[in-house]
């Protein structure tokens, strides 16, 4: 066989199962992308509410709540401002949505999913070589599916983002869930507690701060893959660096990626507090 | 369980013929009510096997636990979990205080699962880290304390619950000697004025003499001799318990009535002594108070008097081999030769 003739015949099946699963699967798609995009732009709606003075002080002052340090709160308002200087404010907020929307689906599946890991041997070795397969390909690949199935958009770049945000966040639950202390575990049983009260008791509080690990991870993880998803045209910064960079507009794709920096040290240091508030609990005590 | 019983394999061959591993087999004991309990042997000796038989941390494959007359071994999931909520309060090794609550919090941990109301089961926390003297430490954090009061919140945490039995998993162990001895006599008064029943494991016979009522000595999973203090002392079972008890200081436990000679023997050998005119002591005073009044007096024999009679006399010679702990035959109390092998 040739080998042309044989990439032909591949292609020509794959080309025909996708357009398959489109003319099928069309309303079903169609919901999934209506449901994907209603839900962003809630979010996004809900970021565009308030003028960015006012929301750039507000994050400030969030970022002040949850670390109590005001250098830290001012200088998040103060670059969140430059973004908004450099032109590219809706573009930040944009990005901010998609990445909590993201998030927040990844948690949504991911956290449930771990705590099952953490507790059943069994789920913990079917999900393992899963998680292993998602984390090893490159990031870039889940575009693909996701843009046949989907089309170009938020609804692509918010699944893609989806997958890569889902296994820190499992795997670090299921470790968290799973590492209770012996002792613990017995102290609970000695006490009389039943199962829910075992659960959220002993094992979630010494289990937290490993699934607040994995929260940031994840938080993390779908903030890279949302910039790269600015090649299926989701929307936000990602978009403008892919745009500038095929038009050759150095200074403006430098403008995003600025804009991009600032904004991931923000919502790190943000999760990252959120993580030391629970620093008490550990498993090293005693 | 049957090979073991029918064949009398040992542990070694349990493990290679059919790859498990004996913990516990063949144990009775009964433990009374207000009693302290000491369980003592060496690690592998399956002591705390047999602990957490006691209220389910591990289910008996064979065998009756009974409490107030309830076989724990086949309790429901709802009544062994109130069983273990009321009735039996365990303190572990390593303390096992939560780490994220406060003092007050874990000390009200029992209650708390139990669903008492807050503002209860913290006045009834309260009260119990009292008795243990940590009454004004509520608010702290557990590793804001020492290691020895850690011990005594996990304390604390297990009378809150008022239970009849308290299990004690070498609760100890993990502490420096003076402040062990401290909380050993501290624990037999709180338990006794509580009135609680206790079980005590521990790898430390002196710790297990101090604090028990009745000792049973454990080796291979197997109860190797059960009785007091003293009856261990005096007359171990076999030559692996004489070897505890070689090292232990016999001035506390052995009485007069088991080193003293007869009057009559001691009149043969001394007929000059007139027998009223020693030194008298009871035949339950032990040998420091037996060596305190010798050294007093001046004299080289004390008469020991129970109910106006001299029923023996204690020399020197005896004194000494009594602190020697020599095998003394004659005037052992009955119990002693009576004791229960029943394994």
């Amino acid at each position: 066989m040739n080998p042309d003739d044989f990439a032909d015949a591949f292609d020509a099946r794959v080309d025909g199962a996708l357009e398959w699963l489109s003319d099928h699967g069309a309303a079903v798609f169609d919901l999934f992308d209506e449901m994907l995009k209603g839900l962003y732009q809630a979010v996004y709606w809900l970021f565009s509410l308030a003028p960015f003075p006012v929301m750039a002080l507000l994050i400030g002052l969030l970022a002040w709540y949850l670390t109590r340090q005001l250098r830290f709160a001012i200088g998040a308002a103060l670059a969140l401002g430059l973004c908004a200087l450099m032109g590219l404010w809706s573009e930040t907020m944009s990005t901010l949505a998609l990445v909590l929307t993201a998030t927040i689906q990844a948690l949504v599946v991911g956290i449930p999913l771990g705590v099952a890991a953490g507790l059943s041997e069994t789920l913990k070795r079917i999900f393992e070589p899963v998680l292993d397969l998602i984390q090893t390909l490159p990031p870039y690949i889940y575009l693909l599916p996701a843009i046949a199935l989907l089309g170009y958009g938020t609804a692509t770049a918010l699944v893609a983002t989806f997958i890569v945000a889902v296994p820190p966040v499992l795997r670090l639950t299921a470790l968290g869930i799973s590492m209770t202390p012996k002792v613990f575990l017995e102290l609970g049983h000695a006490s009389g507690t039943s199962a829910w009260q075992q659960f959220f008791k002993i094992r979630l509080p010494f289990a937290l701060p490993s699934i607040m690990t994995g929260v940031n991870q994840s938080l993390m993880m779908a903030f890279g893959m949302v910039v790269i998803a600015g090649i299926v045209g989701s929307g936000g910064l990602g978009e403008v660096i892919y745009g500038a960079i095929r038009t050759l507009d150095i200074a403006r794709s430098i403008n995003a990626a600025i804009a991009i920096v600032i904004l991931t040290l923000i919502l790190d240091r943000l999760a990252q507090s959120t993580t030391r508030t629970t620093r008490r609990v550990g498993h090293d005590t005693h | 369980m049957q090979a073991y019983r029918e064949r009398g394999l040992s542990k070694k061959q349990i493990l290679q013929d059919f790859g498990c591993v004996v913990g516990v087999s063949d144990v009775s004991l009964q433990v009374r009510r207000g009693e302290i309990f000491c369980i003592m042997g060496l690690s592998g000796s399956g002591k705390s096997t047999l602990i957490r038989l006691l209220n389910r941390l591990i289910t008996p494959t064979a065998g009756e636990v009974l409490v107030k007359g309830k076989d724990i071994a086949r309790l429901d999931t709802a009544t062994l979990r109130e069983v273990r909520a009321k009735h039996i309060g365990m303190v572990f090794q390593s303390v096992a205080l939560l780490p994220h609550r406060t003092v007050l919090e874990n000390a009200a941990f029992g209650l708390e699962v139990q669903g008492v109301g807050k503002a209860e089961r913290h006045a009834v926390a309260e009260r119990a880290l009292a008795k243990v003297g940590l009454g004004d430490w509520a608010a702290r954090y557990p590793d804001e304390l020492s290691g020895g009061m850690q011990q005594r919140v996990g304390l604390a945490r297990a009378i809150a619950s008022d239970p009849e039995v308290i299990l004690m998993d070498e609760p100890f162990s993990a502490l420096d000697p003076l402040i062990r001895r401290q909380l050993q006599d501290e624990f037999r008064q709180l338990t006794k004025s509580l009135g609680k029943s206790a079980v005590f494991i521990t790898h430390d016979l002196e710790e297990a003499i101090r604090i028990g009522d009745r000792i049973a000595i454990m080796k291979d999973g197997v109860i190797i001799q059960e009785g007091t203090a003293e009856e261990i002392v005096l007359s171990p079972a076999d030559d692996y318990v004489a070897e505890f008890v070689a090292g232990i200081s016999r001035l506390h436990l052995v009485k007069a009535h088991s080193i003293m000679t007869s009057p009559a023997d001691y009149r043969a050998a001394h007929p000059a002594v007139d027998l009223a005119a020693l030194t008298s002591a009871s035949p339950q005073s032990d040998l420091d108070t037996l060596i305190n009044l010798m050294v007093r007096c001046g004299q080289d024999a004390l008469g020991i008097v129970q109910e106006g009679v001299v029923v023996g006399i204690v020399t020197q010679r005896d004194l000494l081999r009594g602190v020697q702990g020599s095998p003394v035959s004659e005037g052992l109390e009955p119990s002693v030769t009576q004791l229960e092998k029943s394994l």
